[in-house]
């Protein structure tokens, strides 16, 4: 049979004081006594015979000299919070700082283009691509930011952004972030391509069909 | 004024000098005055292929040169007075084309006829830009295999940068004529098909011939293919050469063989 603890937990209200003088502290808690007869007293320091008596007689339940778990002080918590406050706000300020740095970026460089990749064209793109044409096999794309392609791609594909779009593609020569895609990977509609703890995750992103810019 | 088209292919080999020789003769039997230049210089064989190897005296780097007027160099068929060429150099080669003087060259020969041809060297060289500078229209005769398409689809490209048209905010029209289809093989997909290709090369399509033994000897000859009206291919150029005047010539499907057209009819009345 093993050992049940019964248990329970109770919040108590605790009054500490220190006895500096008899007469006044028994003057004090005959004062107050209705508002201490449900406090636990607590007494730092000496406790005298005299008072002790008093506070049976009183059936005030005393400890002397314990030291209880406590709870901060109300100040000492408003001056931690605050500081955590600083803290979270000037994170979320740098993290504010970076994006805004990086959504600029996206905007100020989107370049759309609805024009036939034909072979030998090399098209270098500094920042994002939106192309809703093909590329043709002996053409080479390259970008350094993310890159959609709404047709087919025979050519070639160098992508250095976050992440790609493409549809099935099997005659394609795509490196992403200097790792050769599986073409066989991306289905009969638009992959969304990107790196995740240094692997490709390829997933298609379209349910249904779509017919883009017919 | 007339119409000056550039024959071009980047590959070598697909039919491009045969294709011009047949237009070129094609649209002389349309009746309208047309001249077919050799523009691959070093290299020429469109004389041979028209039977007029025999009658040149003077190239059209002469003519480019001065050294002798354009008149003088001009040679008229015998088979259709129609039809005139001028020959290309055998003994310079193509670094002595100049842009100035091909633009004079091409436009005095604009004055004369309804139909400029220009026969493209292979390749994407100096030769090849120079003939397609000042081209308003471009042939892209294509074989129905990978290479031979994006060679085309790169020559496109530089007709697409490099052509005066372009570079003064024009259009350059460019028509596709896929030459020396097997139905068989298109069939059982051995061959591509040419709806795919137009979709990779994204130009209008003028017209497709089927593969012909007739063709070769017809080159060797000197009599183009065109004019045996029992041949396959010949009907095609004659067809093309029609659109080419401006009639409204169907599209014949040549991507069917007769025996599966054949087993189509029988399918009916079983």
């Amino acid at each position: 049979m093993g050992a049940s603890v019964h248990s329970n937990q109770y919040s108590v209200k605790v009054f500490e004081t220190t006895v500096y003088d008899e007469s006044k502290f028994i003057e004090f808690f005959d004062a107050n006594y209705t508002l201490f007869k449900d406090y636990l007293i607590l007494i730092q320091g000496e406790l005298s015979e005299k008072i002790k008596e008093y506070l049976i007689q009183k059936r005030l339940k005393y400890l002397h000299n314990i030291d209880l778990p406590k709870g901060r002080s109300r100040k000492a918590l408003e001056k931690e919070l605050k500081v955590k406050e600083v803290e979270v706000a000037v994170s979320q300020q740098i993290a504010e700082a970076e994006l805004s740095k990086l959504t600029n970026k996206l905007q100020n460089n989107l370049t759309v283009l609805d024009e036939m990749i034909r072979s030998g064209r090399e098209l270098n793109i500094d920042g994002d691509l939106l192309l809703l044409n093909r590329v043709n096999s002996g053409a080479t794309i390259t970008t350094s930011g993310n890159l959609i392609i709404t047709k087919v791609v025979d050519g070639s594909i160098r992508c250095h952004g976050n992440f790609m779009m493409l549809t099935a593609s099997p005659k394609a020569n795509i490196v992403f972030q200097n790792v050769e895609v599986d073409n066989d990977l991306l289905e009969d509609r638009l992959n969304r391509v990107e790196l995740k703890n240094g692997e490709i995750i390829i997933t298609p992103v379209l349910k249904k069909e779509i017919n883009w810019a017919s | 004024m007339g119409i000056v088209i550039a024959v071009i292919s980047g590959k070598g080999g697909v039919g491009k000098t045969t294709a011009t020789a047949n237009l070129g003769l094609g649209i002389a039997m349309n009746d309208k005055k047309c001249v077919v230049v050799d523009f691959d210089i070093g290299q020429r064989n469109l004389d041979m292929i028209l039977g007029l190897e025999n009658r040149v005296v003077y190239d059209m780097v002469q003519v480019m040169e001065g050294e002798a007027n354009l008149k003088q160099a001009l040679i008229k068929s015998k088979v259709n007075e129609n039809l005139h060429f001028l020959a290309a150099s055998q003994t310079k080669d193509k670094s002595v084309l100049d842009s100035k003087k091909v633009q004079k060259l091409v436009s005095d020969l604009k004055e004369q006829f309804d139909f400029v041809i220009l026969d493209a060297p292979a390749g994407i060289e100096s030769g090849y830009e120079h003939t397609i500078e000042f081209a308003d229209a471009a042939i892209v005769v294509v074989n129905p295999e990978v290479s031979s398409i994006r060679d085309a689809d790169r020559a496109i490209g530089i007709l697409d940068s490099k052509s005066h048209k372009v570079k003064n905010g024009e259009d350059v029209a460019k028509y596709l004529i896929i030459n020396r289809i097997v139905a068989d093989m298109v069939e059982s997909g051995e061959m591509l098909k040419s709806d795919d290709i137009l979709e990779i090369l994204n130009i209008k399509l003028l017209g497709k011939i089927p593969e012909d033994k007739g063709v070769i000897d017809a080159s060797n000859q000197g009599k183009p293919v065109i004019l045996d009206k029992k041949s396959i291919a010949g009907q095609a150029y004659m067809r093309i050469s029609g659109r080419l005047c401006g009639q409204k010539v169907d599209m014949k499907n040549i991507e069917v063989s007769d025996s599966s057209l054949f087993k189509k009819i029988a399918g009916i009345f079983r």
